[in-house]
């Protein structure tokens, strides 16, 4: 299409070398100059024609009409900056809001995993159908393992631990806290990753008590051991133990655990492999088909000893299949992105609507203009080109302000995300973004131009020619019904916001059970040899816990494995060992506390008595519950005395308290049955599991501040064991914000889009009556000027913007009911149908129509009658 | 001053133009003038070509890639823009001189032989 092209110059160059050359033909032929002349001209026929006909043959002319209309656009643009402003920062806002949403689809959704041909990496999910129905990704359990490894040739399997755990390194002199996975032989063969130095696990080093060995990824090996290219078969203390160095992973290699090293799993049908502990990443082997994977698996998985999902689900019918890695990995994040999608996809339709009213407005006032033009002899396409070029270059200026707004936007949001929270890297403006935000601002366009420009086909020459008047009743009505449009998608944007705000302030106001306030945590990794002996154990707890005691300030110092807000370990298969629900099963969170743990976090013990000191490893075996499980296995009756599995003796009752849910997880803050049990009591096969998945948590209470709290608790602990830093120190109050941190952040979003609407939408009502009032000035002063009273006027004016967004408003309740009942599953404590909320939303819609409508009528007090008539 | 001669000169048939350009270029590279001279002098006057029409033609003869210009000197020495046949233009050119062969026969069997004037 840019072709180079002959510019006309040369044309003519040629044309007059033409004439030239037969001027002197004729010349020899024994003509004069001028006869000669005159003959090459007639024989050539039209100059200016040839010339003309080669310049519209030529693109040239194309361009030149189209530059044209852009000039003149840009004029028309300029001349009416108002309208200018308004419609770019409208298209901006609405347009960035939508890049920066698609920008966090695109890097989740659409982006490919970092690993070689992902396509062909998946996860596989179980469909249960029955009275319980369930279709997720499960943790594997080892019998599930060893079938998936053994009986399914069509894939390349792995598993890995659920998460990366924080660990201690020894290298040399140092101790380092390094993020460790654990994985399977072949997990990095299915991730397509080959270390640059050394290789990869053995099937040997993966059988439970193999050679103990590490492989480390490329920072670490830089960082710690300098890039020693010497370091295979050196030897590394990990938790404790010796670890032998056997490969370096390569540089950005990036895998599911982003973890520092990684050890081989060990997987077995023992101890962690008896629950379902291990997740399973696949990928197809050459020539395989995902259809047959899935046959194989759920071949195999039907030979199982233990069939977990089909326990408490009689009749149930269980399925398992493959799906894409990609899928798998986002799906916690998919619901939630798409529906700021949605909400995004509204942002732009408002927009379109409010921009739609405004260019309507400002093509029916150019009415006289496009008469004219028609009059000279433009033709209709000519006078709707010029219209579509002047949207086109708004929707582009808007587009190109909104990459700006949504640059700021995303960055914004990025700070407002805790680490880790999205499972990418980062969240690029890529080409794939650029071309969705161009093709938003094209479509933009022709929604808002389309109206106009229908309106404008049918502009009569000579009544418009004749008359002043301009907008006639259809067109408000249609700007009407575009306002009733957009006040009913912001109606949905503000219910939907609304019940999230209330799901917020329930879970922020639950009652937490405790007192957080002056509670400083730390966190250290157990998961080390040392500690696997129950003496050392409790040793390590009682002296810490003393040497906190000891600084000045703090009150309480106690360890619990976990803490109020975070999750811990499920203990099923609790027996109910009398009275008469004997024998019944229990499933319950599990805690290990020293004796000072309730009453530093201040839970209250509602009946019989906290642990004690006398709590020891050779005396009776003890336990306290919380209330809820109180209620649910003693169904009211005093729980104290009671005996759980045969020799423990619950000793205690104490408050619920609020926790991230393990055993039901409906909501992201609840009470679940939990049990308590003295650290001291603690046996070394449980301690060994419990702080690979956990790190227990130290916990002090100050009266106030204390200056360099946790330095001193460093301290108290190295006086303890000189070799374990704490990973972590965690004021309570910020455990507990990061706990709603995601709730936190789809409330700020979809606030912040429902607010955005709610200010397109009161600026197209502002713009409806504020446009009546000009087109109405002289109706207006007829009005007053025959009797009507001011107050009349406005009222006649302003009922226009009040009828379309009373209209909006009924569509939008109606709307609402329907579309908030896919919300369901993020909503607690608040019904999808919940008065206040609906409430409060009509409140503030009238509120903020009110306002829109009474500021543009205000002007109609101004008007003079006898000004307004004289000038007619 | 048009002679009664010239008046009696066949106006080309659409589409023929190209044809004849592209033939008279087999020859060698040609200016626009000397194109529309030979065109004129191989048909003995029979044909009528406005020299203004050849340039739009020549144009998009250009345009299509059937022959490339460059602008060099005349045999009396003068600027001139010549035309070369490309390897496409000659490709054209048989397909083109083909078909007009092949239309021209038809059109011939239809008339029929020609009438002797009594």
């Amino acid at each position: 299409m840019f072709r180079r092209k002959r510019t006309a110059s040369d044309f003519s160059a040629e044309i007059e070398a033409h004439l030239q050359l037969e001027i002197e033909r004729f010349k020899e032929q024994g003509l004069s100059e001028e006869q000669a002349r005159a003959a090459a001209r007639r024989a050539f026929g039209n100059v200016m024609q040839a010339e003309e006909r080669f310049y519209e043959s030529s693109r040239w002319l194309w361009w030149d009409h189209l530059w044209q209309d852009v000039r003149f656009g840009l004029r028309m643009l300029a001349r009416n900056p108002g309208f200018t402003v308004t419609v770019v920062l409208t298209l901006a806002l609405s347009i960035g809001a939508n890049t920066a949403i698609f920008s966090i689809v695109n890097a989740l959704l659409l982006e490919s995993l970092p690993y070689s041909h992902p396509e062909r990496m998946g996860a596989i999910y179980t469909q249960v159908t029955g009275p319980v129905g369930s279709d997720e990704r499960h943790h594997l359990n080892g019998e599930q393992w060893e079938l998936l490894r053994d009986n399914v040739p069509a894939l390349i399997s792995a598993v890995s631990g659920i998460r990366a755990s924080g660990v201690n390194l020894e290298a040399g002199s140092q101790v380092q806290y390094v993020h460790a996975g654990r994985i399977s032989a072949h997990y990095l063969d299915v991730l397509a990753i080959h270390p640059i130095i050394g290789r990869n696990f053995s099937d040997a080093e993966d059988r439970p008590h193999g050679p103990k060995t590490a492989i480390l990824n490329y920072g670490l090996w830089r960082n710690a051991f300098g890039a020693n290219p010497k370091i295979l078969g050196q030897t590394v203390l990990l938790k404790g133990e010796p670890y032998a160095v056997i490969g370096v992973l390569p540089e950005g290699a990036a895998t599911p655990l982003n973890a520092d090293l990684y050890t081989a799993l060990q997987p077995s049908r023992e101890g962690e492999g008896s629950g379902t502990n291990f997740e399973s990443i696949t990928r197809l082997r050459d020539g395989a088909t995902w259809p047959e994977a899935d046959a194989e698996i759920n071949r195999a998985w039907s030979l199982r000893t233990q069939r977990y999902e089909l326990e408490n689900n009689p009749g149930a019918h269980v399925m398992f299949y493959s799906v894409p890695l990609q899928k798998a990995q986002t799906a916690r994040l998919r619901p939630q992105v798409l529906t700021l999608l949605l909400a995004a996809g509204f942002i732009l339709l408002i927009a379109c609507a409010n921009l739609a009213g405004l260019t309507l407005v400002r093509v029916m006032r150019r009415t006289s203009e496009v008469a004219t033009r028609l009059a000279l002899g433009a033709s209709r396409w000519q006078i709707q080109k010029q219209f579509w070029i002047e949207n086109l270059l708004l929707a582009l200026l808007g587009g190109a302000v909104g990459i700006g707004v949504s640059f700021l936007a995303l960055r914004g949001l990025l700070l407002l995300l805790p680490e880790h929270f999205l499972p990418v890297a980062g969240v690029p403006l890529d080409g794939r973004v650029m071309g969705f935000t161009l093709a938003a601002s094209l479509l933009t366009s022709v929604l808002f131009g389309m109206l106009p420009a229908l309106a404008s086909r049918n502009v009569d020459l000579r009544s418009s020619m004749a008359s002043r008047a301009v907008a006639g009743g259809g067109s408000l009505r249609l700007r009407q019904g575009l306002i009733a449009g957009e006040v009913a998608l912001t109606v949905v944007l503000l219910a939907a916001s609304g019940l999230l705000i209330r799901t917020l302030v329930h879970l922020e106001t639950l009652p937490p059970g405790f007192n957080p306030n002056g509670i400083m945590t730390a966190k250290a990794s157990l998961d080390d040899v040392r500690f696997h002996d129950p003496a050392a154990f409790r040793n390590l707890l009682d002296e810490s816990t003393a040497a906190m005691r000891q600084i000045p300030g703090v009150q309480q110092a106690a360890v619990g494995l976990s803490l109020p807000y975070e999750r811990t370990v499920i203990t099923g298969g609790i027996a109910i060992s009398d009275g008469k629900e004997a024998g019944q099963k229990a499933m319950a969170d599990t805690i290990y506390t020293t004796p000072g743990y309730f009453g530093a976090l201040q839970i209250p013990v509602l009946a019989g008595r906290s642990f004690t000191e006398a709590d020891g490893p050779g005396t009776q075996r003890v336990a306290i519950v919380n209330q809820m499980f109180a209620r649910k296995f003693f169904h009211g009756a005093s729980a104290v005395g009671r005996y759980l599995d045969k020799d423990t003796m619950i000793v205690g009752v104490v408050e619920n308290v609020a926790m991230a849910p393990g055993i039901d997880p409906v909501a992201p803050l609840t009470s679940e049955e939990t049990m308590y049990v003295p650290a001291a009591q603690m046996e070394a096969r449980q301690l060994s599991l419990l702080h690979v998945w956990f790190q227990p948590s130290w916990i002090v209470r100050t009266a106030r501040p204390v200056e360099g709290l946790t330095a001193q608790m460093q301290s108290a602990l190295a006086s303890a064991d000189p070799n374990l830093p704490f990973s972590g120190f965690y004021d309570m109050k910020d455990l507990m914000a990061a706990t709603l941190a995601t709730q936190r952040i789809e409330v700020a979003l979809l606030a912040a889009m429902a607010s955005l609407a709610l200010l397109l939408s009161a600026l197209g009502i502002f713009a409806l009556v504020a446009n009546m009032v000009a087109q109405r000035t002289r109706e207006i002063g007829i009005r007053i000027a025959l009797g009507s009273t001011i107050q009349k006027a406005m009222i006649h004016i302003g009922r226009s913007g009040v009828s379309a967004a009373a209209l909006g408003l009924v569509v939008g309740l109606i709307l609402s009911a329907g579309a908030l009942r896919a919300m369901r599953s993020a909503l607690y404590g608040v019904g999808v149908y919940d008065a206040p909320t609906i409430l409060l939303v009509v409140l503030t819609l009238s509120a903020v129509t009110l306002l829109a409508t009474i500021v543009p009528t205000l002007r109609v007090a101004r008007i003079d009658p006898a000004k307004t008539l004289r000038e007619e | 001053m048009p002679t009664r001669e010239e008046k009696e000169r066949l106006a080309l048939l659409q589409g023929t133009l190209d044809l004849l350009i592209l033939r008279t270029l087999v020859f060698g590279p040609q200016h626009g003038q000397g194109i529309a001279r030979t065109i004129q002098q191989t048909s003995e006057d029979a044909l009528l070509v406005e020299h203004g029409a050849l340039y739009p033609a020549l144009q998009r003869l250009e345009a299509q890639g059937w022959i490339a210009a460059r602008w060099g000197t005349s045999a009396n020495n003068r600027k001139a823009r010549f035309y070369t046949l490309t390897q496409a233009g000659r490709k054209q050119l048989v397909k083109e001189s083909t078909r007009w062969r092949r239309l021209a026969t038809a059109i011939g069997r239809i008339l029929g032989p020609e009438a002797k004037e009594g």
